[in-house]
């Protein structure tokens, strides 16, 4: 993301940061202070250096630090060294392009950007993602998987039954309205303005109490309409795709990092059996789907990005029962890569949590398989060009037949 | 002596068990499973492991999380510690 920030802050952390955790806290730094621009973690000489969009006055700095300083030790303090897991690993598949693709995608008009994590993507974008679709679609019918629609927004009351409150706090987008009263409404129209930065100008109060919030993923849906319910046949497997949304403030970037995804998920509930070899089924189904978009990946293992408080403790579980494994793709241009799905296992969280259970009275076991749709296509689009006469030989055909 | 030793043993694990997942005394039986209890879910396990490091002095690392979900493991494994 261009750097806006006009003044700087160096911090050096009272607790060594360990390699492992330079980019979780990296990232972390974001929700610190409205202060923050840009936040970058040195591991190497120990070094945080923010950008502000101002110069803090002796008392703010000092705030400032301190809550730097909190964030760091309450991950660092006692971390545990996650198991890392590589399953599959073709990051060395030769891919052609070099350059970040955004800026040759916006000078096509294939992506235009509305605002911070909000993108509008043109017909070669679209086409791709529909390609890619259909094979997810593919890998979905190979598992039976029944067609679900899910709705973009969610009742708060569900995300707090599964502690979500808790656990993804900086992430939510609440949804909201006007309160049903005619002057609220009234003024709202005569007087509703953006200002500069393209915030709404109208008082909080005119607002309605929060009930919904845009749905941080798919499969929730799925879990909440099969609560209080035993699963008749025991097992169910279903897919999905929906609009998913989760803000990232600074760390929202180009189609890498966006505030409103896409995501296709395939879904498993059963037995724990069912659910974990059906989730190591999808994974091998994907080596071939993935070899003949030619991309360069890794398949590693993972942790969801759980707020400060909560990370600890729930990344060292999430690793130590491996529930989570990425598919990391290559990005050329910055040889980073990028998580492009997740192959993810839940044991029996939503089943207790929401009280689904298996014929024989136990709580279902749940997981999933999810790609965002988005990522990949910009992740494609990263190793072989905006230009279809590069791609390899199954999508450029593809492409020159539709 | 040894088996003086391993009730002792057990009734202590038993005793933080309650404490972590912050449940009566009486609903830890000798031979509680992860799961068992609504308590001792991922969250709760988190905390079982914390109370461990604390008053066992139990290394968190990724494999005691995924060894140590049961009181009897718990026990074998502080047991096999104090005889190590």
């Amino acid at each position: 993301m261009p750097d806006r920030a006009q003044h700087s802050l160096e911090i050096v952390p009272q607790h060594p940061i360990p390699a492992q955790l330079v980019a979780d806290i990296q990232s972390k730094l974001a929700y610190v202070d409205e202060m923050i621009l840009t936040a970058h973690v040195s591991g190497e000489s120990q070094l945080i250096r923010l950008g502000l969009n101002q110069q803090p006055d002796a008392a703010r700095r000092a705030a400032l630090e301190e809550k730097v300083h909190r964030v760091v030790a309450s991950m660092v303090k006692g971390a545990i060294a996650p198991k890392v897991q590589v399953l599959e690993d073709y990051l060395d598949r030769p891919v052609p392009y070099r350059e970040d693709p955004l800026p040759a995608l916006q000078v096509q008009g294939e992506v235009s950007r509305e605002a911070d994590g909000i993108y509008a993507l043109g017909p070669l974008v679209a086409w791709l993602i529909e390609d890619f679709e259909k094979r997810l679609l593919d890998l979905a019918a190979s598992f039976g998987a029944a067609p679900y629609r899910f709705p973009a927004l969610i009742p708060a009351r569900y995300l707090e039954r599964v502690n979500y409150f808790r656990a993804f706090p900086h992430s939510l987008t609440f949804a909201t309205h006007l309160r049903t009263d005619l002057e609220a409404i009234d003024h709202f129209a005569q007087q509703a303005t953006c200002r500069p930065d393209g915030s709404l100008d109208i008082p909080s109060g005119d607002f309605a109490a929060i009930q919904a919030l845009l749905s941080p993923a798919v499969c929730y849906h799925l879990y909440f309409s099969l609560a209080d319910q035993s699963l008749a046949d025991g097992r169910l497997t279903a897919t999905a795709v929906g609009d998913c949304f989760r803000y990232e403030a600074i760390n929202l970037n180009s189609l890498e990092r966006m505030w409103n995804f896409t995501m296709r998920e395939v879904i498993f509930v059963g037995q724990k059996d069912f659910v974990l070899e059906n989730r190591e089924l999808a994974r091998q189904r994907m080596q071939p789907i993935l070899e003949e978009l030619g991309l360069a990946y890794r398949v590693e293992s993972a942790n969801d990005p759980f707020f400060i408080g909560e990370f600890r403790r729930q990344a060292a579980y999430q690793s130590a029962f491996q529930l989570k494994y990425e598919i990391r793709a290559l990005l050329p241009y910055n040889q980073d890569t990028l998580a492009v799905g997740s192959y993810n296992y839940h044991q029996d969280f939503f089943g207790r949590h929401l009280n689904i259970s298996l014929p024989d009275g136990s709580p279902a076991h749940t997981g999933c398989v999810a790609f965002g749709l988005e990522r990949l296509a910009y992740a494609f689009l990263a190793q072989y060009g905006p230009q279809p006469g590069d791609w390899p030989t199954t999508l450029r055909e593809a492409f020159d037949e539709r | 002596m040894p088996d003086i030793e391993t009730a002792a043993l057990s009734r202590q694990v038993q005793e933080v068990l309650a404490e972590a997942l912050q449940v009566p005394l009486e609903q830890v039986v000798p031979d509680l499973h992860f799961g068992d209890l609504p308590q001792w879910d991922s969250m709760g396990h988190m905390e079982v492991m914390m109370f461990l490091e604390e008053r066992f002095g139990v290394e968190i690392t990724s494999e005691t999380i995924a060894e140590l979900i049961s009181l009897p493991a718990i026990c074998r494994h502080l047991g096999t510690r104090r005889h190590a």
